[in-house]
């Protein structure tokens, strides 16, 4: 490639430098115009109402300042509604991953006939498509308040997400192992349990790891809309104004998350 | 006995890959299969056990059509048909047992299969063989912590569990260094004559493939255009498999006396 180069001029030192990311320079500098224009456009029509957020800054400052120091008064109440949302997490994130492991084999190409793939990626497209708050207003309405909702909502919500990965983790596997499974008169059932799952095992258990973590996040948000667990509790304090009492449901949120990570990670090092 | 005739494979609307194969294999013969990259070689072998579904043609295994099967008959007529890959194919997380007893999946139900419940014939089977290739104390190992040699031995054994009629190899020294790919090619030629099995190998290594088989086939574009001993495998014979082809020096005539480095 640089040989013509060197050719026409045999005593100058050759230089390289790195290909743009965007090989075609019209594309590259007419990507960066439309960015700015975008800029511009939505900064200026948006309606920022400047006064409006400079009143509402002190009335923060005041809801911060109700919040401190925070207070652990109510610890049994703050007890009650963490369990509650573990067991929604954990039920879901279980009920979850089992169910995700079907339909991530429905929607993987390499192995699903057509009709049945089309039929495993709409079930995990239809339970991406809503975030889980919405869902979670749906099943509320369905199933009444309480925790069933919040189970029913994680479950829907970690099919979608440990499908869809899992599917593409299928798609992406050492084909060979197939091969030589099916190369032995082995049946669909006994290749996909020899061949498929112990290659998908690890990536399996660190997405179920990490949907424990994101079911347990979420199972806070899906509680303000009245699917039970800890969001309830924070969503009361907050209409009584116990703005201490939130505060700390707050920081116990971030310390069970910060532990649930740490322990995650710890076992998805373990597991590899 | 394996008798392929007439076979032909094409790839969509593609020029086909095999033109018309004709073959047959006597019991307890090691017939290589040579040929460029691109020949067909791989095409052919994985015609027989349909692992590549061929487009017309007829492939015997003692009397039986293979082409024609489906489903429950294919799966059964799999079982008879053992194979060995260039890469192994070893179910990497499992151990060297379970990936050897994984070649009775024809025969065991999904519950055996999935409870690692194997009869226990099939154990002891097990076992008689890694003792026979010098891997029974990897019993318990995970298959991916093996060394090369060592991992193609548990595939030959899987395949050797099938109590196949015909065992294929598909470049199964080619993964492996040079003194590892003979000690493989001993294994399969004793194996063959133990066992009275017709083997077929595909390989790149000539000289292998004079040394350790007693027939040579070799493919150009789909055709045969070379079916004899080895010691009539010669130079013109080599020119008319590989003349033309580009870089096919390493594995141009080596002295046949001495194996030399067969590149993969």
């Amino acid at each position: 490639m640089a040989r013509p180069d060197n050719e026409e001029s045999p005593g100058t030192p050759r230089t390289w430098r790195k290909p743009p990311f965007i090989a075609n320079p019209l594309v590259r500098y007419g990507l960066l115009v439309v960015l700015a224009a975008y800029l511009v456009w939505a900064f200026g029509s948006l309606p920022f109402n400047w006064e409006r957020i400079s009143e509402g800054l002190p009335r923060a400052a005041r809801i911060f300042g109700g919040g401190f120091p925070p207070t652990l008064s109510r610890f049994d109440l703050l007890l009650t509604g963490f369990t509650e949302s573990l067991q929604i997490a954990i039920l879901a994130t279980l009920l979850g991953v089992l169910l995700s492991v079907p339909f991530a084999v429905m929607a993987a190409r390499n192995i699903a006939p057509l009709p049945i793939y089309l039929l495993g990626r709409a079930v995990i497209i239809i339970s991406r498509s809503f975030h889980p708050v919405i869902v979670a207003i749906l099943f509320v309405a369905a199933v009444g308040f309480g925790p069933l909702a919040g189970i029913l909502t994680l479950t829907l919500y970690s099919i979608g997400f440990v499908g869809k990965l899992l599917a593409e983790e299928i798609e992406e596997i050492d084909w060979g192992q197939v091969e030589a499974m099916r190369s032995t008169g082995a049946g669909y059932l006994a290749t996909l349990y020899y061949a498929v799952f112990p290659q998908i095992l690890p990536r399996q258990v660190g997405l179920s790891m990490y949907q424990l973590d994101s079911n347990l996040r979420a199972s806070a948000v899906v509680g303000i809309v009245g699917a039970g667990g800890i969001g309830s509790t924070l969503m009361n304090a907050f209409g009584r104004y116990d703005y201490d009492f939130a505060f700390a449901i707050l920081l116990v949120i971030i310390a069970v998350i910060l532990a649930s990570e740490g322990v995650s990670g710890w076992v998805r090092k373990k597991i590899w | 006995m394996l008798v392929i005739s007439n076979l032909i494979k094409r790839y969509g609307r593609d020029e086909p890959v095999l033109k018309g194969l004709d073959l047959a294999v006597e019991d307890n013969s090691v017939v290589a299969i040579v040929g460029a990259s691109g020949a067909g070689k791989s095409t052919m072998l994985r015609c027989i056990n349909r692992l590549v579904e061929p487009t017309s043609g007829s492939i015997k295994l003692n009397g039986t059509e293979l082409v024609t099967l489906r489903h429950r008959e294919l799966r059964r007529a799999r079982r008879k048909i053992g194979m060995v890959f260039q890469g192994f194919n070893l179910i990497d997380r499992l151990t060297v047992m379970e990936n050897v007893l994984a070649g009775r999946l024809g025969y065991v139900n999904l519950f055996q299969a999935i409870t690692r419940r194997y009869p226990a014939a099939d154990i002891e089977r097990a076992f008689v063989l890694m003792e026979r290739v010098g891997i029974a104390h990897y019993a318990n190992k995970r298959a991916d912590e093996l060394s090369g040699g060592e991992r193609q031995r548990v595939g030959v054994v899987r395949a050797l569990m099938q109590e196949p009629e015909v065992l294929l190899a598909d470049e199964p020294t080619a993964s492996l260094d040079p003194r590892t790919s003979e000690q493989i090619m001993v294994l399969l030629q004793s194996l063959a004559s133990e066992l009275s099995l017709p083997v077929l190998i595909n390989i790149h290594n000539v000289a292998q493939a004079r040394t350790y088989t007693d027939r040579i086939v070799g493919l150009r574009h789909g055709t045969m255009i070379f079916d004899g001993a080895p010691s009539d495998f010669d130079k013109d014979a080599l020119e008319a498999i590989y003349g033309g082809i580009e870089a096919p020096e390493d594995e141009a005539a080596p002295p046949p006396e001495e194996v030399r480095d067969g590149q993969a």
